[in-house]
């Protein structure tokens, strides 16, 4: 099936305010599909309601056909569909090898009786061996004894991705990734998003930055003011009028 | 190699400690054994982010049900302080369904009124916890020889080795489990929820597997106390005692394993030799009160920022670090 | 049955009027400071002791007692917005455990100071004002009542009416945006809490005759005036009388026809259900736990 994940008539509504209106669209497997629109179109609140951070005020989130609308956070993510986050969310204090190991939970699970007694040694080899892997795919391999809070910029964005990653996810939606990046560090984080790709993991992505989304994205999809706008390839959207006026309010070229 | 040896040190002086101590005194050690065990339950639960003003009163559950198991339904007593550790963890279960949908403060207020309406209830029902006398003349722990050693708890020497060494047992549980993934996975639940979450772990599970847990391990402290005392009444688990919990862990500090032992330890051996020492057994309160107002305007990281900053840092930093990947 | 039921009513008023004075006072810290103040049954016990004090043994007279013993309890309350609150602004937990430790340090002064026995001061009056024959309230109790009512009065008309008062509802409301306004925040911060450390002290010093006076008696009033203020919703000051009605006429009533152990537990029940069902309480606005 390639609708592995379909909105249908997603709404939110905060008191008054109509935050998400309407939303439909459709990610297929395997593809890397964006999320782009203006500040304020509702893209994060979309991304909330996906990862069941919020119970959407009416319509459903179809995961292989399964409504997953309105289920708590954590069973979200035990149906395979794992998120990033913008702001940081990574334990300072601990060394990175300790955050990927967070992220092992779900194919690891911990077992109290078995941790006591050291039972669980093969467990925790396996869960060990998997975040060294989630480090190695984002190049973070080296680094994971540092301390996490000493890392740069950008590999604490990769290992929040390696945290993610390390949960043998089917679905990944990522939080603006590439925010405060510099060119080099885009490039890199694009390649290795083709490789998540190549990997089999289906990705949704919120983003800013237009370099990254039309050069990655294989569908796109524009909203604007908590509604559907357009949707298409790259090429489609960077000269589809209307999403170039809701960026813009003129004439320039999006790209 | 270092370690055991430091261990088997340590162990040393502890089992030779009480030879050099008045009866009295002996008494004391006693009740500091149980005390850590206490403390240390109660910083389990603060690993998790949760702080509760319940915590004393479901050692009293421990004691009690101990004290009725052994008393009423003639159960040994060993058994009996399993079954009360038990006890006391089923109750904190039942209680994670109203306790945790509060959160902070709400949580802090709700825990103090679930504990003091259970005291109350002890408090008024004289069938079958006693009233506000509770229950007296509660079995000791029988007399056994080990061969080499021969406890007579009439002894406190014999009852000293005896919760030492159960309550050994239960610091080394309470280690394994910090340092293990359920440990970690605590860390992630009270410091980076939203985290935790997204990597599939149910929060409310862990936060209840974490408040019965350290509830278990309370209700033993409270049998080991209850069986030694030989009485339970209300008034030894009311919000006082409450406060001196809190007392030990906010002055030693929660981070580290070791802290809220130090925060007890130094109390105990300051209220005893200070305040006993000097007569002053009256300003117990007045001596924790200005403790704790100190500790918390001077020292608000608790005794343990001291000593890890007398240790050696561990060193993390790799001398180089490239760039980029 | 129904004289019964008048003679509780009456017994539930009198509680009501001391108990909406200490949640008042509560609330007011809490509000204008966000700390919690669980110091602040010691402080009624303070002004229980004052009166103890200057009328029962120094023979000042009751209504000389009281006032002195409300002005020295709200300067206890600058001492502790000075010493302990002021530094640890922006830490509620340390505020709290350090308003702990203060309240163990009055009760060992209590103790030190006075004995571990309880106290029975002379009564000031011995009247009863009799409804009928079965029925009647005594005097004493009426001067609390009078009291509690114009000391709300006054109050209001303070925070409502005049500029200081008018200060402190700015800050609880939005301190940032009030320091913005020029209000000063120590300012307001120290007039919260003499005021609403001198509301606690005067409820203990005008009922110190009609209790047994004891170091301990903090702990239940600290413990009521919480159900109270929770009931009642953190914030709200109108929310915190009402709670203290409702509270004292419930409590009372369980104790009259069955017992005080009862009552308290009825009253931490109550408790126990806002806190699950809607935590900001009856008329609970913003809170700032």
């Amino acid at each position: 099936m390639t609708d592995f994940l379909e909105m249908r008539g997603l709404t939110m509504r905060f008191g008054g305010l109509m935050a998400v209106d309407g939303l439909s669209f459709k990610v297929a497997h395997g593809s890397i599909h964006g999320l782009i629109g203006p500040n304020g179109a509702g893209k994060t609140t979309t991304f909330n309601m996906i990862s069941g951070f919020y119970t959407p005020t009416s319509g459903q989130i179809l995961l292989r056909g399964e409504d997953i609308s309105g289920l708590a956070m954590h069973e979200v993510a035990r149906r395979g569909v794992v998120r990033t986050f913008q702001h940081s969310t990574l334990f300072a204090e601990l060394t990175v090898l300790e955050n990927a190991l967070v992220g092992t939970h779900m194919p690891f699970r911990p077992n109290i009786f078995a941790a006591i007694i050291g039972w669980d040694r093969e467990d925790r080899r396996g869960a060990a061996a998997r975040a060294r892997e989630a480090l190695e795919f984002f190049g973070l391999g080296d680094l994971a004894e540092e301390r996490a809070g000493d890392l740069s910029h950008g590999h604490q964005r990769a290992l929040g991705l390696a945290v993610a990653y390390a949960s043998h996810p089917d679905v990944m939606l990522l939080d603006e990734p590439f925010t405060g990046m510099n060119p080099e560090e885009t490039r890199q984080m694009m390649e290795l998003m083709r490789r998540l790709k190549a990997d089999g993991i289906t990705i949704l992505l919120v983003e800013h930055d237009m370099q990254a989304i039309m050069g990655l994205c294989d569908t796109i999809t524009c909203m604007s003011f908590g509604k559907f706008l357009a949707e298409g390839g790259p090429a489609d959207i960077r000269h589809h009028p209307a999403v170039i006026e809701a960026y813009l309010g003129g004439a320039r070229h999006v790209a | 190699m270092l370690k055991p040896v430091m261990f088997l040190l340590g162990a040393a002086a502890l089992i030779a400690l009480p030879h050099g101590l008045s009866f009295s005194q002996q008494e004391i050690l006693v009740f500091l054994v149980i005390n850590i065990l206490l403390v240390m339950s109660y910083r389990l639960l603060t690993l998790t982010g949760e702080w509760s003003l319940g915590h004393v009163v479901i050692m009293g559950v421990g004691a009690y049900a101990s004290a009725l198991m052994t008393k009423n339904l003639g159960v040994p007593v060993p058994v009996g302080m399993i079954l009360g550790g038990v006890t006391a963890a089923l109750l904190a279960v039942l209680l994670s369904f109203p306790l945790f949908r509060m959160k902070g403060f709400y949580f802090l207020i709700g825990s103090f009124a679930a504990g003091e309406i259970i005291r109350l209830i002890w408090k008024r029902f004289r069938e079958p916890f006693g009233g506000a006398r509770g229950i007296s003349g509660i079995d000791p722990m029988p007399d056994f020889s080990l061969g080499f050693y021969s406890f007579d708890f009439f002894e406190p020497v014999s009852y000293y080795y005896f919760a030492g060494t159960i309550v050994a047992v239960c610091l080394w549980v309470l280690w394994r489990i910090e340092k293990s993934p359920v440990g970690l996975t605590f860390h992630a639940v009270h410091w980076q929820d939203k985290l935790a979450q997204a990597s599939g772990v149910n929060l409310r599970a862990y936060r209840t597997l974490a408040f019965a847990i350290a509830s278990g391990f309370a209700g033993i402290a409270g049998a080991l106390q209850a069986h030694y005392v030989g009485t339970v009444n209300p008034n030894s688990f009311d919000i006082e005692v409450m406060v001196f919990v809190l007392t030990w862990a906010i002055v030693g500090g929660t981070t580290t394993f070791y802290g809220p032992i130090l925060g007890c330890v130094l109390l105990t051996v300051i209220n005893e030799v200070v305040l006993r020492g000097m007569g002053f057994e009256q300003a117990r309160p007045l001596f924790y009160g200005a403790i704790m107002i100190l500790s918390i305007l001077f020292l608000p990281n608790g005794l343990e920022s001291i000593v890890q900053k007398i240790l050696p840092r561990k060193a993390t930093a790799k001398p180089d670090r490239k760039a980029a990947a | 049955m129904m004289e019964l039921l008048a003679q509780t009513g009456l017994n539930a008023v009198y509680a009501a009027s001391y108990i909406s004075l200490v949640a008042v006072g509560l609330v007011l810290i809490f509000g204008v400071m966000g700390v919690i103040n669980f110091a602040h049954g010691e402080l009624f016990m303070a002004g229980a002791y004052a009166v103890v004090a200057l009328y029962a043994d120094m023979h000042l007279p009751f209504f000389v007692a009281v006032p002195i013993g409300m002005i020295f309890v709200g300067m206890l309350g600058l001492v502790m917005e000075r010493g302990l609150f002021r530094p640890l602004k922006g830490n509620p937990l340390g505020g709290l455990v350090a308003s702990i430790g203060f309240l163990m340090i009055l009760q060992s002064l209590a103790v030190m100071g006075f004995g571990v026995r309880m106290e029975h001061i002379p009564p000031v009056t011995q009247e009863v004002w009799r409804i009928s024959d079965k029925v009647g309230l005594p005097v004493a109790r009426i001067y609390v009542i009078v009291a509690a009512v114009v000391l709300l009065s006054a109050l209001w008309y303070f925070l409502k009416r005049t500029r200081f008062g008018w200060a402190l509802r700015a800050s609880a409301q939005d301190p940032e945006a009030a320091a913005l306004q020029g209000i000063s925040i120590t300012q307001t911060a120290r007039i919260a809490m003499f005021i609403g450390a001198a509301l606690a002290g005067v409820a203990g010093a005008l009922t110190a005759p009609l209790v047994s006076v004891n170091p301990h008696m903090g702990h239940s009033v600290i413990v009521t005036a919480f159900i109270v203020i929770i009931v009642g919703g953190v914030g709200s000051l109108e929310g915190a009388i009402i709670a203290s009605v409702v509270y004292a006429f419930v409590h009372t009533f369980v104790t009259t026809f069955s017992d005080g152990v009862v009552a308290d537990i009825v009253g931490l029940s109550l408790m126990l259900v806002v806190l699950i069902v809607k935590p900001t309480g009856l008329f609970g606005s913003a809170d700032r736990a």
